[in-house]
């Protein structure tokens, strides 16, 4: 036989057989529910409808069925990382590949107004900055109590030296907030101090997630209280005994699909008394009042006790252990919260549930989730009779929505 | 459908291959092809297969009539030409122009009222190319160029064929009519049929999307910065996508075309080397240019009239050129565009143009390439002409900014593979390592424009072997990494902390 015959023998047997395969194991293996490294439900077989299939729905819903079920997708994923780190991208999936594995997302999708998003952009609106710290201002000038505000800013931001991306946006942000906000509102401007933790060695952002560590949170809680003068109140780090969670893979990692990054340690910090203290989940829900007029009551969907939920470290979304991952409103009390102690209002994104372990060994806490449709501040401290208030707030968040606007 | 799917990889192309090697011979297959094309072409809008469906039923019965009389009655042959292909360009002027000159109309102020777009009135993909591919059957049939075929299921074959059905190549009947029921199915064609397809998905996925992300990336740029070297980069990635995605999809018809047994001719030829947008236009879309060519330009006259009807049918060519590829005004001043080049080629530049040393006859070409893609790319005639300003440095506010010149560096590597790419020199790399005997394999190359040599030859050398071996490795190999592109597009992960 000639060569050339076994060439192309060779050539189209493989490729039919690379095809038939995954085509087999797609039928084969079972199709799976949830991704635990995308951190969502999987597209499922749709439902068969004629009015689906002539309006292109039923296809469109077959189309991400088959993306999402594919066989060795994760695997697949990681082929990608490595052939985009050799065309000297430096990034993936607008994730930046720094030095020692440090990952950090690079591009965001910029919040405009409701009608215009701009999806992957290093730049950001700061118009919509402007507005969410307009309406910051306009109710710290309006409020009482003492109040602490804290922007945590991006890990592109914060370990900068890790990669060769220019920090003139980091500066132009930064420049901003600081100018513009308030000084009611008490704004603690993070981004120097873990610049220069970070700079030195010191292990204050993670690696693999957008988030900081739990060290960088207890740094955010001594800034906090220092700037309400309560330096000496300040629990030293020796209090806390360091529990280590290994085989931490962040959501930066999940989406940089760089599979060869080495894992990570997340770190719970414990002071031994937690079990004194009960986290509640609450939701709203609409009952029949005496007068038979609908009316909205509270109730708590899910206590446990302490800050922690075991049950995420065992997963991949091991941040999510601390408050359970995320909440629309939740309360952390010492007891059952009538102990007499200062209450704080905290209204934040996920940033502030690794300072909760911190905070609740001085306060009440009472925990708002800033992207739930309400950021009533006002009607919350009225309600649950709080004496403090902590914003928390991160740039990624300042820049992809402009949930902060509607705080009041 | 598209090809760059996981599902129609892995599912389509699975099942069509299984099912069209199952059947024995031609006649049958063609049945697998014709329904299995239908399905190819109805997948997310299915109601359109029945406008595809009358297109071809309309060609088909008149193509009896014009058989009949085309010998013995000549007006009568061309009065059921003239039907049949007005019956077809009526489907698609009212499927794709006609909410384009309502709108227009509603310009003039007493018609703003008067008339309204249709609503839900959806372009039925790639109705422009199959319309094409009928009316060649009813010209050249006319013409007696080829004959007339008895066989519905064959027609219906040589329309649908989901290679070349929504994005060409526009393949005209009469290369392909003895091929739609005497067609040999190879090994030979097969293999290189493979590494074909392979070399186009590598084009779409791996570059041309990446190229189309950076083009995406510094047009959105603009609005938050403004810079002079951002504008050249959307040019310049816009250029470069669009050649990767176009000729990378052609590459991919013609590699399944002879997976199934057929021989389509080539649709690119390295366009980006050309000295002239004479040459370009010779080398870019070429089956749409001899569309047009054959079936305007030359019953029109072509070149054998005199010099000012010559200019009349260029002007008629590129107008129309320029409008087939969208209604939308910037496609006609994009074909206007370079209707007037040519023919500032043809009076005098060609000549002056051929005084000049390569260089600038190359950089002169890629440029008013460059340009017309900035027309081509903006259907907002205002950012069109905002970005076109700021190729000069007008109304930016910055030559660049550290973010975009970091953004640049980085895409330093793909812009030079996607350029060097773009050019037949790493095919004559590959040739030269490679005896001549290695033609006869194929090469995974950035054009695969090469066909297979069926020559007897000679016993390979060692090295040619070694590179025929290394060949196979890669189609594979770069086919997996092809599929992990494909995955990876449709990887979400959710990212919590923005809720």
């Amino acid at each position: 036989m000639k060569f050339n015959k076994i060439i192309d023998i060779t050539t189209s047997v493989l490729f039919a057989l690379i095809i038939f395969a995954f085509a087999i194991a797609f039928v084969i293996t079972p199709d799976a529910d949830f991704s635990e490294e995308e951190n969502r439900s999987l597209t499922t077989f749709p439902k068969f409808s004629w009015e689906a299939l002539m309006d292109g729905s039923f296809s469109s819903r077959i189309n991400e069925y088959f993306a999402d079920q594919f066989p060795a997708r994760n695997s697949l994923v990681g082929i990608k990382g490595v052939t985009e780190t050799m065309f000297g991208k430096g990034e993936n999936n607008g994730v930046l590949l720094g030095k020692d594995g440090q990952l950090a997302v690079r591009l965001f999708n910029v919040y405009k107004s409701r009608l215009e998003r701009v999806a992957d952009m290093d730049y950001y609106a700061a118009d919509t900055v402007t507005q969410s710290l307009d309406a910051l201002n306009a109710w710290a000038k309006n409020t009482a109590l003492p109040v602490a505000t804290i922007l945590p800013p991006r890990t592109v931001d914060v370990a900068a030296s890790a990669f060769s991306y220019p920090t003139e946006i980091s500066d132009a942000m930064q420049e901003q907030i600081a100018g513009y906000i308030a000084p009611e509102a008490n704004y603690i401007d993070l981004l120097p101090l873990m610049r220069e933790k970070y700079d030195s060695g010191e292990y204050v952002y993670l690696r693999t997630d957008h988030h900081w560590t739990t060290y960088g949170a207890y740094i955010a809680y001594t800034e906090v209280m220092k700037s309400w003068g309560l330096e000496a109140d300040i629990l030293p780090m020796e209090t806390f005994s360091v529990e280590t969670v290994e085989n931490f893979y962040g959501t930066t990692w999940s989406k940089a699909g760089y599979k060869f990054i080495a894992p990570e340690t997340l770190e719970v910090w414990t002071a031994g008394n937690e079990d004194q203290f009960t986290t509640s989940c609450i939701s709203e829900k609409m009952v029949k009042g005496e007068d038979g007029k609908p009316t909205a009551v509270k109730e708590a969907y899910k206590t446990f006790s302490g800050w922690l939920d075991r049950s995420f470290l065992t997963q991949k979304d091991k941040y999510g252990a601390f408050l359970s991952g995320t909440h629309n409103e939740q309360t952390v009390f010492l007891g059952d919260g009538s102990t007499g102690r200062e209450r704080l209002l905290i209204v934040k994104d996920s940033f502030a549930h690794t300072m909760v372990p911190f905070l609740a060994q001085h306060y009440d806490l009472v925990i708002i989730n800033l992207a739930a449709k309400v950021a009533n501040i006002t009607d919350y401290v009225e309600e649950y009779g709080c004496d403090r208030v902590l914003v928390v707030y991160n740039w990624a968040n300042l820049i992809e929505n402009n949930n902060m606007a509607a705080v009041k | 459908m598209v090809f760059s799917s996981l599902l129609f990889l892995f599912a389509y192309l699975a099942v069509t291959l299984f099912l069209y090697y199952l059947i024995p011979n031609t006649r049958y297959r063609n049945w697998v092809l014709f329904i299995v094309s239908m399905l190819f072409y109805g997948w997310g809008e299915p109601l359109y297969i029945l406008v595809m469906l009358a297109s071809i039923t309309e060609a088909y019965a008149f193509g009896f009539l014009i058989n009949k009389y085309r010998e013995s009655n000549v007006k009568r042959a061309r009065l059921y030409m003239v039907l049949s292909l007005g019956m077809n360009l009526a489907a698609l002027l009212f499927f794709k122009y006609c909410n384009f000159f309502i709108e227009n109309l509603r310009l003039l102020p007493f018609l703003t009222d008067a008339i309204a777009p249709i609503e839900g009135l959806k372009l039925p993909i790639g109705i422009s190319f199959y319309t094409f591919q009928i009316m060649s059957y009813t010209i050249d049939l006319y013409r007696g160029q080829t004959e007339v075929q008895k066989n519905f299921v064959a027609f219906g074959t040589y329309v649908t064929l989901f290679p070349q059905l929504i994005a060409g190549p526009i393949v005209r009947y009469r290369d392909v009519d003895d091929q739609l029921m005497t067609r040999k199915e190879t090994i030979d064609l097969f293999g290189s049929g493979t590494r074909r397809f392979v070399v186009g998905l590598a084009k779409k996925v791996i570059i041309g999307d990446a190229c189309a992300a950076y083009y995406e990336y510094f047009k959105a740029s603009d609005a938050f910065a403004d810079s002079t070297a951002g504008a050249w980069m959307v040019m310049i990635f816009y250029t470069l996508h669009i050649y990767y995605d176009f000729s990378g999809y052609s590459d991919m018809a013609i590699g399944l075309g002879r997976m199934i047994g057929f021989r389509f001719l080539e649709n690119f030829n390295y366009p980006y080397i050309s000295k002239s947008i004479t040459e370009f236009w010779r080398r870019w879309h070429m089956s749409l240019g001899t569309w047009f060519k054959e079936y305007v330009y030359i019953p029109l006259g072509g070149n054998r009239v005199g010099k000012l009807k010559q200019y009349r049918n260029i002007a008629v060519v590129w107008f129309l050129t320029g409008f087939w590829h969208g209604a939308n005004w910037n496609y006609i001043l994009w074909g206007v565009y370079f209707g007037l080049i040519l023919m500032a080629e043809k009076t005098f530049l060609l000549g002056a143009l051929k005084k000049t040393p390569a260089f600038v006859q190359h950089i002169y070409s890629l440029l008013l390439i460059g340009f017309g893609w900035i027309i081509f790319s903006y259907t907002d005639a205002a950012a069109g002409l905002n970005c076109f300003a700021s190729l000069f440095g007008i109304g930016t506010s910055t030559f660049c900014t550290p973010t975009i010149g970091y953004q640049i560096l980085h895409s330093l590597p793909l812009f030079v593979i996607g350029a060097v790419g773009a050019t037949p020199l790493p095919k004559k790399i590959w040739d030269k390592l490679c005896t001549v005997d290695w033609l006869s394999v194929g090469a995974i190359r950035e054009d695969g424009t090469e066909e297979p040599i069926y020559m007897e030859t000679k016993e390979l050398s060692l090295r040619g072997k070694v590179f025929a071996g290394l060949t196979t490795a890669g189609t594979i190999a770069v086919f997996v990494v092809c599929v992990a592109y494909l995955v990876d597009s449709t990887f979400s992960p959710f990212l919590y902390f923005i809720f």
